[in-house]
């Protein structure tokens, strides 16, 4: 499904965010991404989402190689990616219904399974008695699971988080991951950026991929869950 | 398209949300926005009763060419009908003695008799010619080079002052409507600008879901349509009622201004305004999308 190969990632002030990465993520996997701040785990995440552009290799995300030459395909990539922001991004002003239902309007859905998609979404994530609520009403941890909502009604076939867990208490935040966990299927990935390493050390079946100054070292932890 | 149409009611939602969202940089906006069109139909309206004027003016532009004594009656109507036929004539037909003679004692009026103290008519025949007041200074020349001419009165200073009365109208309105149209779409464009750069946020968000530029734009658009159109609606109503107060006092003091048809008058500003109101919106609209790319 993702292919990095021979990643390096410099910002425009100089700072190497990524060095030299070589990564393969397939289908039904469930990866985490660790390492302290500033360690690159964003940074990787918007390398795969087409949000930041490789300084030198490549990185091929279910078949479509990451490019700022291909904005068409990557916007159709993107089609296929269910984000969930750090920073959340939902539209204030309007209800969790409106902004799951946003997020997929412009997907290949009828007006019928938009509102069922948000609807169904909204439940998964335990906050169907929310979905009028407008989004500034929310507490972080419902607004978080709102972005997840927005994520899972687009059906994708990857699903991004990052850091899904900030702000959150322990219980909150095992409940978020639980959620994105939960979403890993027969085709579909799930890959979560998070630096609460503590949440993740007795799950089995997953990739853990730490990240430490733009370097990466993967563990695969087999094993039932 | 299919995911366009079921979308139609979002995108008018979303126009109206950011419509609302800056409610006083848009009343200013629109309201700058009527005045602009209200200007523009006082232009097309005072275009129209001009254009009306114009027509009869051009329509009296004419020459009059006096022939040799000796051509019989059907010799003096060849040469007039010779004469239609000229490139920028209108019609040419020839006035005899009798119909001179009457003409001046109309244009006389009180004073006619002056005229009883003449034994004979003292009025030659001519042939009087409509022309194109465009086309004065080539018309003449050529009606004077037929060998049965034997003079022309041309009036030059009227048919000039006639001809540059002509032109300062259609300059200055031309002039007016292309200020009011490059006006109007700096407006739309920086107000749409503005609505872009206050929902940046939401537009970022749309584009890192994959959105297309069209559904990202298309409430935009919807928003310039509806300022200018409404905007247009509003104009063409102010405009009405002046039309309407105007035509009840210029038509009782001003009788030799030839008024078009009110009905057909209020038919031919609104017609343009609205149709101006709708290519103005959405080409400001346009404009301002493109700023969409520097986000």
């Amino acid at each position: 499904m993702i292919e990095v190969k021979g990643v390096s990632l410099r910002y425009r002030d100089g700072t190497l965010a990524l060095n030299n990465i070589n990564l393969t993520i397939g289908y039904n996997e469930l990866v985490y991404i660790t390492g302290p701040s500033g360690s690159g785990k964003t940074s990787l995440l918007k390398l795969i989402m087409g949000m930041e552009y490789p300084t030198s290799g490549t990185v091929k995300v279910m078949g479509q190689e990451i490019s700022e030459e291909k904005s068409e395909e990557l916007r159709n990539l993107r089609k296929r990616i269910g984000p969930v922001f750090q920073e959340l991004k939902l539209v204030p002003g309007r209800s969790a219904m409106e902004n799951v239902m946003m997020g997929i309007r412009f997907l290949d859905f009828s007006r019928q399974e938009i509102r069922s998609n948000a609807a169904v979404a909204l439940e998964k994530v335990g906050l169907s008695h929310k979905a009028d609520s407008m989004v500034e009403n929310l507490s972080w941890g419902e607004a978080q699971r709102v972005s997840i909502a927005r994520a899972i009604a687009r059906k994708p076939r990857l699903i991004l988080a990052d850091e899904p867990t900030g702000n959150l208490d322990h219980d909150n935040a095992v409940n978020i991951l639980n959620i994105l966990a939960s979403f890993k299927q027969k085709d579909t990935s799930v890959i979560i950026a998070t630096h609460a390493t503590h949440l993740i050390e007795n799950q089995k079946n997953i990739t853990i991929i730490r990240m430490n100054q733009g370097n990466i070292s993967v563990e695969k932890r087999g094993g039932e869950e | 398209m299919k995911n366009f149409i079921s979308n139609l009611g979002y995108f008018f939602k979303e126009a109206g949300r950011i419509i609302f969202s800056n409610k006083l940089s848009n009343i200013f906006t629109f309201s700058g926005t009527v005045l602009i069109l209200l200007i523009l139909a006082s232009v097309v309206a005072g275009w129209s009763v001009s254009s009306r004027l114009v027509g009869m003016l051009e329509e009296e532009a004419e020459i009059s060419a006096f022939f040799d004594e000796d051509l019989d009656e059907k010799e003096a109507i060849a040469l007039a009908e010779s004469l239609s036929k000229l490139d920028g004539v209108r019609n040419a037909r020839v006035v005899d003695e009798s119909e001179a003679y009457e003409r001046m004692q109309e244009i006389l009026a009180d004073d006619a008799g002056i005229l009883e103290l003449f034994d004979d008519n003292p009025f030659k025949a001519y042939i009087e010619i409509r022309i194109d007041p465009d086309r004065t200074e080539s018309i003449i020349e050529t009606v004077r080079e037929f060998k049965e001419i034997e003079y022309v009165r041309d009036n030059k200073s009227v048919l000039k002052s006639i001809n540059d009365i002509i032109k300062g109208i259609k300059t200055v309105g031309t002039l007016i409507i292309f200020a009011v149209g490059i006006t109007t779409v700096i407006i739309i464009s920086h107000m749409i600008r503005q609505g872009i750069y206050n929902n940046r946020d939401q537009i970022q968000t749309l584009r890192l879901l994959g959105a297309s530029r069209v559904f990202i734009g298309f409430p935009f658009v919807c928003v310039g349509l509806f300022m200018t159109v409404a905007a247009g609606i509003l104009a063409s109503f102010v405009m009405a009622v002046l039309i309407h107060k105007g035509y009840q006092i210029m038509g009782g003091s001003i009788p030799f201004i030839p008024l078009p048809p009110m009905a057909e008058l209020l038919l031919v500003v609104i017609l343009v305004i609205m149709g101006v109101s709708i290519i103005l919106g959405t080409v400001g609209s346009l404009f301002g999308l493109s700023s969409i790319k520097d986000q």
